[in-house]
């Protein structure tokens, strides 16, 4: 007979896989491309896609060459590359994508051993990247194609706002996405209906998402650009990134417990709401979630879990 | 130490929609006779008076019971097989006795049809263990999926105003019949690390095991057989009494054999029942009904690869017993004994739910059960040194 297998228990195991879960997200952000190529033209489409196969390539790659479990196919790697380039102005230069793409995907994630693994989100660690190092290439964003039949350099709404203008656009314009600003970003519509989904099916922790989104609110509204209180709600939620962030940036899995993560996210929210109040940088959300990243050990130290029969420590 | 009285455990898993345990749920007991190789005619309970009412249990004292629970050989029925005269011997004060009839893992009824088929003598049972328990309650704890099993009970519990005796309907959880779990969930107790249930006044035992202490103590028969459920892919799927000792192999034959191709054999429950083959050819002897195998259960084969750890949290979700198997297991991979230890590996029941819920197909709940092992016995090892 042939050398037989080990078989361990439990014998039932659920029909969830990694790639399944990533599938998920993947299709929740969907809607959202779906409307950055209305609003922004096939462009937004090429970008994204450009992105992806940057990613899953650099993923399948690495694994290859270093003879590890190739696990590129489990999605993981596209929702990176729709995430980066939703970070992305429909202008982008492909070249600055495929350098972010490769930097996230090899320098973040694979090189601190690969899915789980990775300390901070890939995804914004790559827009961390370009807007360092080409800040003139992803800062130019564009006013959607519905409005303006020429590409108009513009600012984001938030950005228009922070330097003392007035937003150019309705709420129900910004809700909806009719804004200019990164190509994933500025419909926050669309990014709630995936969101929605995702909570659905079950894969995403939404009282993070929500702590992080109240948090930032709350302290750009108390501490508003004409004294206390004086912040615009509405601007801060659907001008900028915000929802995007909360929603699929700060959700990306890390080393924290369920509730460890509701601190994790008030933390994420303090920073991000003092970037936008006092720096120069409008949005804050790479920053914001990228250091409450850094300090998910640290969070995950002051919180314990109780372990059953063990007494409560005083 | 107390904690709120909640009714529930926190995490747990539901592993189906629980439309397996219908596959068996109403075939009664049939009696297999293994010398003739086969069936008998006759009921398998209800020849004797205390299977069909309550008697009077005055007669025994808490000693005549226990030792009656040791010379029967009786032992917990429920999966462990602890030995039942060493846990009532207990000079602890028992407050309850909480009589698992949850049987919170899938596929399994046996359980179900000896509540519904022999609820008095189920009871008699009952009250004897109170008795050699020197308990004031006793509660029959049964899982919300299984009604007709409490009213089965209720009806002859009504019948007699027995003082102090109460049916408990749990919310259907895996794992709602983990001892642990059980008195969580029924007296809002948590059991301290490295104790027995006595500690918090609690005594935990299993249907078939208050049955057993009734057919020992009333009926002078010894614990030799017991009702095993055979179910999953095979022709026909049943609840039997057979003696301790029969094969799987006859069990299986007796169901009128796998149906599927590619399967596995589980001597138990499908979440912590062992594996016992699989793809059997039929000729070799497979193992042997214990006094503490519910069943064989025939499942479809299949193969899971491990692909790494995407730290979705979703096994410290579900742990029951509150531990964070993710890291348990990255700490047994690199040997760092200490950590897991830190980490109350020694906590871990082997419920299996952190394997089940792994999205990345992982082994936690094998190597964290491992983990287990080595910590408790590098604790052992240090208190010898002490001692």
């Amino acid at each position: 007979m042939s050398e037989r297998r080990i078989i361990n228990g439990p014998h039932l195991r659920t029909e969830r896989t990694t790639r399944w879960v990533m599938l998920q997200v993947t299709i929740s952000l969907i809607p959202a491309l779906l409307g950055a190529i209305y609003f922004f033209g096939i462009r937004a489409f090429y970008v994204t896609g450009f992105s992806v196969a940057v990613c899953v390539l650099t993923e399948y790659l690495w694994q290859k060459l270093t003879k590890k479990q190739v696990t590129a196919g489990d999605f993981s790697a596209v929702v990176t590359g729709i995430l980066l380039a939703f970070n992305m102005p429909v202008t982008a230069p492909l070249w600055v994508v495929s350098a972010a793409g490769v930097f996230s995907i090899l320098f973040v994630k694979q090189m601190f051993g690969g899915i789980g693994s990775n300390f901070v989100n890939p995804a914004l660690m790559g827009r961390l990247l370009v807007m360092v190092a080409w800040p003139g290439a992803v800062m130019q964003y564009v006013a959607p194609r519905t409005l303006a039949a020429d590409a108009v350099s513009s600012a984001t709404v938030l950005g228009t706002v922070k330097n003392g203008g007035e937003a150019a656009y309705d709420y129900l314009q910004m809700f909806i996405g009719e804004m200019p600003g990164a190509l994933g970003e500025t419909s926050t519509l669309l990014l709630l209906v995936g969101f929605a989904y995702m909570c659905y099916m079950g894969v995403v922790n939404w009282e993070a998402s929500v702590t992080y989104i109240v948090t930032v609110l709350a302290l750009t509204f108390v501490f508003g650009p004409e004294g206390l209180f004086t912040g615009d709600i509405l601007v801060n939620l659907f001008g900028g990134g915000l929802v995007l962030g909360g929603c699929y940036m700060l959700t990306d899995y890390v080393f924290v417990s369920r509730k460890g993560k509701l601190l994790y996210a008030v933390t994420a929210g303090i920073i991000t709401a003092a970037i936008r109040i006092y720096s120069n940088y409008p949005e804050g959300i790479c920053f914001g979630i990228l250091t409450a990243n850094c300090m998910a050990g640290l969070v995950s130290m002051l919180y314990k879990k109780h372990v059953y029969g063990m007494k409560k420590q005083a | 130490m107390r904690l709120k009285k909640k009714n529930v455990f926190p995490g747990g898993v539901h592993p189906t929609d629980g439309q397996d345990k219908a596959l068996t749920m109403n075939k009664p007991v049939r009696v297999y006779l293994p010398d003739q190789g086969k069936i008998s005619d006759e009921p398998a309970f209800g020849s004797a008076v205390y299977e069909k009412q309550l008697v009077s249990v005055d007669e025994f004292s808490r000693e005549d019971i226990i030792r009656g629970m040791e010379e029967g050989g009786l032992v917990g029925m429920g999966g462990a097989g602890f030995p039942t005269h060493i846990k009532y011997k207990t000079d602890l004060p028992i407050e309850a006795v909480l009589v698992n009839g949850a049987e919170c893992e899938p596929f399994l009824t046996c359980d179900y049809r000896l509540m519904l088929e022999c609820p008095a003598g189920i009871l008699n049972g009952v009250r004897l263990m109170k008795k050699a328990a020197r308990a004031e309650k006793a509660y029959i704890c049964i899982e919300d999926n299984k009604p007709e099993a409490v009213k089965s009970l209720n009806a002859v519990l009504e019948s007699c105003r027995e003082e102090g005796i109460e049916v408990k309907v749990l919310p259907t959880k895996y794992p709602q019949g983990g001892e642990r779990q059980l008195i969580q969930a029924v007296l809002g107790r948590e059991v301290p690390a490295g104790s027995f249930p006595a500690a918090v006044g609690a005594m935990v035992s299993n249907i078939g095991t208050a049955k057993a202490t009734a057919d020992m103590v009333l009926g002078k028969k010894p614990l030799n057989s017991r009702v095993v459920t055979v179910t999953g892919c095979v022709k026909e799927p049943g609840n039997f009494l057979v003696p301790v000792g029969t094969t799987a192999k006859e069990l299986i034959e007796l169901c009128g054999g796998v149906t599927e191709k590619h399967h596995r054999i589980i001597g138990g429950g499908p979440m912590t029942g062992p594996c016992i083959t699989y793809d059997w050819d039929g000729r070799e002897e497979l193992f042997c009904i214990g006094k503490n195998t519910s069943g064989i259960l025939v499942l479809p084969d299949y193969q899971t690869e491990e692909s790494p750890c995407m730290r979705c949290g979703g096994c410290e979700q579900v742990c029951p017993a509150g531990l964070i198997p993710y890291q348990i297991d990255f700490a047994y991979q690199e040997e760092d004994f200490d950590l897991c230890e830190s980490l109350h590996a020694s906590e871990c029941i082997a419920c299996g739910c952190c394997s089940y819920t792994c999205p990345a197909k992982r082994e936690l709940s094998l190597r964290t059960r491992l983990a287990r092992d080595t910590v408790k016995q590098r604790m052992r090892e240090r208190a010898e040194k002490k001692a």
